[in-house]
């Protein structure tokens, strides 16, 4: 279908007419700003197509404002091979003719022919609207609507199966889809979307197990009581062996002879313990009479023991006898010892004594020599110091008028120093000449005066000059000067002297006198400190004592030479050792003494006791009592090795016997006899127990039940198997009928994904875009990414889908022969500069096959097309211009 | 000249689980009324004794019900029953016959011989054997004591037992209950009644297997019969006649089909089966639509005339001709999916497959049923 001609007139923009004249076969560029008039050619063509020209609801066609006027739309068109020319006018004059090759059509049927040529319908009543618009609804794409795609081929489905299905043959099952969902409806009764059984097969499985368990419980019941049976059995027929047998019986019986035989060994027990008494009692008795044996034995080793000690003792008594005379020497010879160092000691005493006199005399004669000298120097020191004290006083001047008469000097000398000081000086140095005279004195060479009072200076042939000094205080000087020599001579008289300097001469030398008296003083002192009378006195009593020590020693006794050699001291010692030596021997004496005395007369005791007992043990009651004794010991031995041998053959049968053992068998066969009676009643009491219980449960009838149970469950397994073939075959079934259908749908869809495919790739290279079986694209494929759902791509993205899927369906309908215009409003605005280079491509491509109108108010975009673009308002210009023409 | 029936393995009690609580407890009861049947018969033909070797109960504890109904089901016949315990119904100390007993339910002309001693029947010429079990099972022979047994010279000697005469079953098999297969020799016997094997079998000229009176599984040669056995005299030998007195024969078939003829011969060999039977069949081979169709309604036929009717069609394939899925007009893919179907059977899942094949063709020819009657 090639648009070749279009005029419209009074149509919403355009109040004028325009006319569109050379249409290019492929693309066709129309540019202009908004409201330029672009989507009016649009509307003017669906206009021409969809509305019927009779329709009174396209007021919307007018122009705005202008009520009377009639929209005209007027379009040429090639298809198949004829020239096809529509023109239509609504709402006034309303009218449509329809020229195809040679044939003419008007009205109604023209309207009803362009419909089944292109592929729509016309809506019963009204506006048309976009569910009616079929192919061209699909192909022309308004303004802002290029991402909607789904709708749009929903609408157009009809027609393009119809199309698809003339392109392929009739391939499609005429029941496939009937046959798909009664299968499905079966198979939805048996069993979830998701495999699990549902329905009856639930039904029956469930019942299967419920069955199955019955019957299982039922199985243990009956092996439970087969096993009761068993045991009831097996009891029954020990019970009955123990009836029989009566096994305790003969346990008794062991028991029984056990018991007698532990009787019998019990008597040999108390046998034995009387003979074991007797045995006792003869060991006693033995022994009493051994020990009365015993004792005359005794008795004799007795007195030889005496007899011994009484030897012993004589001997002894002897001994000490002679011992006696030794000591008593001894003890002569010590008297005599001490008695020598005793007049040792006493001579020793005295010589010491003589000494001691002679010494302290001598001493004395010292004394006395000595004090006798002391007296002497002492006298001459006393007659010094008479002399020096004497002169002392004589010359003695003291201290206190020294310094008066210093004081009176000094104050003297301070006063004649005051009148020099005020005195008139008067200097001169005289040449030879005139002689003169001071007051009567003569100058000479130089010198000078002090002139204290007038003064009169002669000078030799001259006359006089009177020198009178100034001042009355010369005077009052002149005064008191006289007054302190006065005063000083007064004082130099009463202290006996010439002059100071005597006195001072003096005070010095009573002061040396005075050191030399006090060390004399000290010097007497040192000889006679009590005095020299003192000292006389004690010479004195001294001279007495010599002469009373010369009268002692006069009166000591002459020494011996003997004596002469031992001091005190030793011979002290030689007393002390002579005296303990006696002592001694005396101590030895007299112990020897006594124990001679002791030995006597234990000597004496120990002979009376002998004789005593030599005469008993002579006696003859007492020979008579031991041949008795040992008559009864003979005896009792006899006695005791029978009783021993008794015993002992006894004990042997006792032990062979085992009378423990014999008791614990009597216990055991007890014991054992009470345990089987125990069981036998155990048994009884179980088997009356099992007896009732088997019998309870016999009227269960439980192996029928068993049976019954068993029959319920094989069917109920055998109805669950055919369940589960059906739901199996119907799956199967369901599967490939499914499968096929799809292997189907996916060959009549293979064109229309074949045209698809050729655009994408320059898109998307490798990428597919798959088509449901509505002929809608699904889901897109691109090369290393997820697979994305049409609806959720982004708008840019649908609206190049979209437009790629309409030009896919172009190419198809061309393929079959149907006319293909396609109309782009305003396309691919949302698209960025790289796809949207890409889809250029592909709308130029598309191009070369089909017609295709765009509509864009972007010039600027479409530049690269090839073709020129026309403005709108070029068009109203040269509509201006027809008009004016 | 005594006269007597020899009979075993009744099973009262039996239940069949493969049945269903349907037609089970109907087979259960069949066997309670063939017994009515025995004692019709031995009524009639006014034999002397009836001797029942073992297995007279299923089990032990069946219901009450079922032993009084079992004793009543005797009444027909008022000459001596003779019984001895099976391995089923064994004299332990607490058994189905202690209860018998205890119900007092067993008439005085039955008796239950639960210990190994001779039973003198003077009147009736017999001296009876009996070997019972009194364990469930034993591995000695308890028909020993029979060699030793005195019985009066002018009685017939007569063993009644229960198991596995020695040297006729495989090695392998270990079968408790012995029963050395010379018996009949070493006692001097004139005839040995055993019970044990449910199909009829005859050891020797003296020694015979009645089998069960009402077969109950479908591998038992010559069940559902009877032995009417005849002795002249002590020594001679035995008149024996097997009488059928079973109500539903249990029959196993397989068939092979390849052929349309084969399934031809197997539909009229199903129809010629006029008995009510225990049918079980496994079918093999393959079908086409049509010959499926046909098999289904014979079989549905059979199922209605027959006790129990099972089949087991695993080995069996379904191959739709051409001309079938034409007719079903299994066009475009459903084309597809019905070979694919065909060919699965071959696989692994292939009783799934053919399922899957019955039911789509089933759909599809519905479907054209319902297109045609519009």
């Amino acid at each position: 279908m090639k648009l070749g001609y279009l005029r419209i007139n009074q149509f919403k923009q355009f109040r004028q007419a325009i006319e569109i004249k050379d249409f290019d076969p492929g693309l066709n560029l129309f540019c202009g700003p908004n409201e330029s008039g672009k989507s009016t050619v649009a509307a003017a063509i669906r206009a021409a197509f969809f509305e019927r020209h009779r329709s009174s609801s396209v007021d919307d066609l007018r122009p705005w404002g202008d009520s009377g006027a009639a929209p005209e739309v007027e379009l040429e068109f090639d298809h198949d091979g004829l020239t096809c020319r529509v023109k239509k006018r609504f709402l006034a004059r309303k009218r449509c003719d329809l020229t195809i090759g040679t044939e003419t059509l008007s009205g109604d049927e023209a309207e009803d022919r362009l419909a089944a040529m292109l592929g729509f319908q016309f809506p019963s009543r009204g506006a048309s609207k976009s569910e009616y618009w079929g192919i061209p609804g699909l192909l022309w794409i308004e303004q802002g609507s290029g991402h909607e795609l789904r709708s749009a081929v929903e609408f157009a489905g009809d027609h393009l199966k119809s199309v698809l299905g003339a392109t392929l043959g009739q391939v499609t099952s005429s029941r496939g889809d009937e046959v798909l969902s009664r299968v499905e409806s079966e198979r939805a009764e048996l069993l979830t979307p998701t495999g699990k059984p549902r329905g009856r097969y639930k039904e029956a499985l469930e019942q299967v197990d419920i069955l199955s368990q019955t019957l299982a419980e039922l199985d243990e019941r009956v092996e439970r009581y087969r096993q009761q049976v068993d045991r009831f059995s097996d009891l029954t027929a020990q019970q009955r062996l123990d009836e029989v047998e009566r096994p305790w019986q003969e346990l008794r019986d062991q028991q029984a002879a056990a018991e007698v035989k532990f009787a019998q060994v019990q008597q040999l027990g108390e046998l034995q313990a009387r003979d074991e008494q007797a045995l006792l009692k003869c060991r006693h008795h033995l022994q009493v009479v051994v020990e009365q044996l015993r004792g005359f034995q005794t008795q004799a080793e007795e007195l030889a023991q005496r007899k011994n000690t009484r030897d012993a003792l004589q001997r002894q008594a002897q001994e000490l006898t002679a011992q006696q005379l030794i000591v008593k020497e001894m003890l002569t010879q010590a008297v005599k010892a001490y008695d020598t160092a005793r007049a040792n000691d006493r001579a020793s005493r005295q010589q010491a004594r003589r000494r001691d006199l002679e010494h302290k005399r001598q001493s004395m004669i010292d004394r006395h020599l000595q004090l006798t000298a002391a007296c002497d120097q002492a006298t001459t020191l006393d007659a010094l110091l008479q002399e020096q004290k004497r002169t002392l006083a004589t010359t003695q001047l003291d201290e206190k008028q020294l310094a008066t008469l210093q004081r009176l000097g000094s104050a003297l000398r301070d006063l004649e120093i005051r009148q020099q000081s005020i005195a008139t000086l008067l200097a001169f140095e005289l040449t030879s000449g005139p002689r003169l005279l001071l007051d009567g004195e003569v100058l000479t060479g130089q010198g000078e005066r002090r002139l204290l009072k007038k003064t009169e200076l002669h000078i030799e042939g001259i006359g006089k000059l009177s020198i009178a000094p100034g001042g009355q205080d010369l005077t009052e000087l002149a005064r008191q000067l006289e007054r302190a020599r006065e005063q000083l001579a007064s004082a130099l008289e009463t202290a006996q002297v010439r002059d100071i300097a005597q006195a001072v001469q003096r005070a010095e030398d009573s002061r040396t006198l005075r050191t030399d008296i006090s060390g004399n003083e000290r010097m007497l002192a040192l000889h006679a400190p009590q005095g020299i009378a003192a000292l006389r006195q004690e010479i004195a009593l001294l001279n007495e004592q010599i002469q009373q020590a010369d009268a002692d020693m006069q009166a000591q006794p002459p020494t011996t030479a003997s004596a002469e050699s031992l001091s005190p001291e030793q011979a002290d010692q030689q007393l002390e050792l002579a005296s303990t030596a006696l002592q001694e021997a005396e101590l030895t004496e007299r112990q020897l003494q006594e124990g001679l005395i002791q030995c006597q007369q234990a000597l004496n005791t120990a002979q009376t006791e002998c004789q005593q007992l030599e005469a008993r043990l002579a006696s003859p009651e007492r020979q008579q009592q031991e041949r008795d004794c040992n008559e009864t010991l003979t005896v009792l031995r006899h006695e005791q090795s029978q009783l021993e041998q008794a015993l002992a053959q006894r004990a042997e049968l006792i032990e062979t016997a085992r009378p423990d053992i014999l008791q614990q068998d009597i216990k055991r066969f007890q014991a054992s006899a009470a345990q089987l009676e125990l069981a036998n009643q155990q048994r009884k009491e179980e088997l009356i127990r099992l007896q009732s219980q088997l019998q309870a449960q016999d009227a269960d009838g439980l192996e029928e039940r068993q049976g019954k149970a068993a029959t319920e469950l094989g069917a109920q397994r055998r109805r669950l198997e055919q369940f589960e073939q059906r739901a199996q075959a119907l799956s199967l079934l369901a599967g490939l009928l499914h499968d096929k259908r799809q292997a189907l749908t996916r060959q009549l869809q293979a064109p229309l994904q074949k045209h698809l495919n050729h655009y994408l790739q320059l898109l998307f290279p490798q990428a597919v875009l798959e088509v449901d079986e509505n002929l809608v694209p699904g889901q897109l494929v691109r090369a290393g990414q997820e697979r994305g759902d049409f609806d959720l791509l982004s708008f840019g993205a649908r609206e190049q889908m979209g437009l790629i899927s309409r030009l896919a369906y172009a190419d198809l309908l061309k393929e079959a022969g149907r006319p293909t215009l396609i109309i782009l409003d305003d396309a691919l605005v949302h698209s960025d500069p790289h796809r949207f280079a890409q889809m250029k491509r592909i709308l130029f491509d598309a191009a070369q096959r089909h017609q295709i109108l765009l509509f864009s108010c972007h010039p600027g975009n479409w530049r690269d097309m090839g073709v020129a673009l026309r403005e709108i308002d070029s068009l109203r210009t040269w509509k201006t211009r027809i008009v004016g023409g | 000249m005594p006269r007597f029936l020899h009979t075993a393995d009744w099973q009262i009690g039996r239940q069949y689980d493969r049945f269903g609580p349907e037609d089970g407890p109907v087979l259960a009861e069949a066997r309670l009324s063939t017994v009515e049947r025995i004692a019709r018969l031995a009524s009639e033909q006014g034999v002397d004794a009836v001797l029942v070797a073992g297995d007279v109960f299923d089990a032990q504890t069946v219901s009450d019900r079922t032993i009084r109904r079992l004793f009543m089901a005797m009444q027909g016949y008022a000459g001596p029953w003779i019984m001895i315990p099976g391995n089923h119904d064994a004299a332990l100390a607490e058994s189905v016959w202690t209860r018998a007993r205890r119900l007092e339910a067993i008439p005085a002309n039955v008796h239950v011989l639960l210990a190994p001693q001779v039973l003198m029947l003077a009147e009736q010429g017999m001296a009876i054997l009996p070997a019972p079990l009194t364990q469930r099972h034993t591995y000695s022979d308890l028909t020993d004591w029979f060699d030793h047994a005195e019985t009066p010279p002018e009685l017939l000697r007569v063993g009644i037992a229960h198991g596995s005469i020695q040297g006729i079953l495989a090695e392998d098999i270990d079968s408790p209950n012995p029963i050395a297969p010379d018996r009949v020799a070493r006692a001097n016997l004139d005839y040995l009644a055993l019970g044990d094997w449910h199909g009829c079998k005859q050891i020797d000229a003296r020694t015979w297997y009645s089998g069960t009176p009402e077969q109950d599984r479908f591998k038992s040669n010559g069940a559902g019969r009877l032995l009417d056995v005849t002795i002249e005299r002590p020594g001679c030998e035995p008149q024996v006649t097997t009488v059928a007195i079973g109500q539903f024969p249990w029959l196993q078939w397989e068939q092979q089909l390849d052929m349309p003829s084969d399934l031809d011969l197997f539909i009229e060999h199903l129809q010629q089966l006029t008995q009510s039977s225990v049918l079980s069949i496994a079918l093999s081979g393959h079908l086409d639509l049509a010959g499926e169709q046909r098999l289904h309604q014979a079989l549905s036929k059979a199922e209605a005339l027959h006790r129990y009717l099972e089949y087991d069609f695993h080995d069996l394939r379904l191959y739709p001709t051409e001309e079938d899925i034409a007719g079903l007009h299994a066009d475009g893919y459903l084309g597809e999916v019905v070979e694919e179907l065909r060919q699965a059977q071959e696989g692994e899942a292939a009783g799934t497959a053919r399922e899957a094949l019955v039911i789509l063709t089933g759909l599809l020819r519905d479907r054209q049923d319902n297109g045609e009657a519009q």
